[in-house]
């Protein structure tokens, strides 16, 4: 075999391989788009095409909803919900991951506790949740018992980010600061946290949106004020209309936007770290 | 020298938030569950004595049995296509794409959809699915069918569709990372020593992915195992794996039945687990790195 067939398979190899992601990637974001473009869809619209037109009627329908499916109190409670739990989790992994650091005997019993809450389903770890409390005699509420569990799958990204950053450190900045005589809290706070707060963001971030989005977990410890993901599912159970179409593309945006705006965050302190290192 | 001293009880006074929370929320409650599953009598309640009943129940019932297996068959169908799926796209956007531009513009591309909400993406597979849906107008528009197909919505094959776009991300997340991290002087040495291109790939650079193989395989074994959302959204009533029974047995307030069959489910996933952590230890991951 000559060396031209073989360039000549590896360019037919990077033309299917790229096909095929091509074509993957219009299968992952067709749906998503159908969803917002059919959200415009016209005040007679259905579910699917034709459009019947194009107008904002069913945003419109979602914010001047009846009691019934009215989105604004839950799209509040769970901005509300998943800021706690960012803000949470920020603390609780950072205190983490510090704790790591300092090689405590049982670690990696602890490592592969957080790992559990990664690993146990959302279902089970919900329902169960939700039967010890009702042993427990305790009244299940979206801000208590849906905020305890919420946090148990945050908690782990969010401990896993921050032991990716650690373990990156340059712990000698630190050595400086406690040879000069810092403390080690001033330390920390002072020359540590201000160079792992990328990470934190990040922290924060992961902290958010799985908060945000999630529905297993919830479904079984909220009370009677539903989260959005809740809403949106009893919804659907009623009956599928446009509206879901409007919601689903408003949540989809205000994810996509978290999603830059903390990356652009992300990026904007990398550099100028970076910089201050040079 | 650093801001935490080895071994000392501030180390053990920060763990310790994260780990009671973790205890008290994840592990309590499950171990709680397997306690209710044993639970005979009438009264729901910690003094009920212990029995297999509920278990003997569960397994003398051939419907269960018939929907466990399909939710393993189902699971085991959505590994193999993200499996392959995911190594290919991981493949061509770490080793094929050269521009550093195109990389990040495709990977992107990739990855965003993955931060939002899979609830929401699951729905957004109901206007494409129907008979009226979005797949048989443009069946029916190029001609390639007469009627349309009736197949997607409401049944394994739409929920099958629809999980391919939600987790072959996760197949393939891990595979990019080892893909990475293959040094490229190793496919070098083998191309100068004359090895073909096919041969690099299945005895070089296949084996030290591996473990991000089996990760991802993991990942999507935990995450379809799990998925009620998407197989009651695209399945309708009509489709239910085990997960769902979990739910159609609480809300009908068997509780023990529902306790059941989360064990089992556990089980499942633990076997699955073990298993793939024979092949791949999840520690030394990046430690010789």
């Amino acid at each position: 075999m000559s060396m031209f067939g073989w360039k000549f398979r590896l360019n037919l190899t990077g033309w299917v391989l790229g096909t095929l992601t091509v074509v993957f990637l219009a299968y992952q974001w067709l749906p998503i788009l159908t969803l917002g473009l059919l959200s415009f869809a016209g005040p007679t619209g259905g579910t699917t095409f034709p459009m019947n037109g194009t107008s904002f009627h069913w945003y419109e329908e979602l914010w001047k909803a009846s009691v019934m499916n009215d989105f604004k109190p839950p799209l509040v409670r769970s901005s509300l919900l998943a800021l706690a739990c960012s803000l949470t989790t920020i603390v609780l992994s950072v205190m983490a991951a510090q704790a790591m650091r300092g090689r405590f005997r049982g670690n990696s019993w602890f490592f592969y506790l957080m790992l559990l809450g990664i690993m146990a389903p959302g279902i089970l770890v919900g329902f169960g949740f939700a039967i010890m409390m009702r042993l427990l005699g305790i009244e299940l509420a979206w801000n208590t018992t849906t905020f305890l569990v919420q946090v148990s799958w945050t908690l782990p990204f969010g401990f896993l980010t921050m032991l990716a950053v650690f373990n990156r450190f340059d712990a000698k900045v630190e050595e400086a600061a406690l040879t000069l005589g810092a403390s080690r809290l001033t330390a920390f706070r002072r020359i540590t946290l201000p160079l792992i707060m990328p990470g934190v963001i990040g922290a924060g971030l992961f902290g958010f949106s799985l908060s945000y989005d999630e529905y297993p977990r919830s479904m079984f410890t909220t009370g009677a004020d539903a989260t959005l993901p809740l809403a949106v599912m009893a919804q659907l159970d009623r009956q599928l209309t446009p509206e879901i179409y409007a919601i689903g593309t408003t949540t989809t945006v205000f994810s996509l936007v978290a999603v830059l705006l903390c990356t652009s965050a992300l990026w904007a302190m990398r550099r100028s770290t970076s910089f201050r290192s040079t | 020298m650093s801001t935490i001293r080895i071994r000392s009880a501030a180390s053990y006074w920060l763990a310790a938030p994260a780990a009671a929370w973790m205890l008290g929320v994840v592990v309590v409650p499950i171990v709680l569950l397997a306690w209710v599953s044993l639970w005979g009598g009438r009264s729901f309640s910690p003094a009920s004595p212990l029995t297999f009943d509920n278990y003997t129940r569960f397994f003398a019932n051939k419907t269960y049995l018939q929907l466990a297996l399909t939710t393993i068959g189902h699971t085991a169908t959505l590994m193999a296509i993200t499996g392959v799926l995911g190594y290919c796209i991981a493949y061509f956007l770490t080793m094929k794409v050269k521009s550093p531009a195109w990389r990040l513009i495709l990977f992107l591309a990739f990855i965003v959809p993955f931060w939002t909400s899979t609830l929401i993406r699951g729905i957004a597979w109901v206007p494409f699915l129907g008979v009226n849906g979005v797949i048989n107008q443009a069946l029916l528009f190029t001609g390639a069918t007469r009627s349309p197909i009736e197949a997607f919505l409401y049944s394994r094959t739409g929920i099958t569709m629809a999980q391919v776009s939600l987790y072959t991300m996760l197949a393939a997340g891990p595979v990019i990372y080892m893909l990475n991290a293959v040094a490229p002087q190793l496919r070098e040495a083998a191309m100068t020593l004359k090895a073909p291109p096919f041969t690099v790939f299945w005895r070089i650079v296949f084996p030290l992915t591996l473990p991000g193989v089996v990760i991802g395989q993991v990942l999507v074994f935990l995450n379809v195992m799990a998925d009620f959302a998407t197989v009651a959204t695209v399945g309708g009533n009509k489709h239910a794996m085990l997960p769902n029974l979990v739910l159609l047995f609480y809300e009908g307030s068997q509780h023990r039945a529902a306790s059941v069959v989360a064990v089992l489910l556990m089980l499942c996933m633990l076997i699955g687990v073990i298993a793939a952590m024979k092949v791949v230890d999840i520690r030394r991951l990046g430690a010789d790195r």
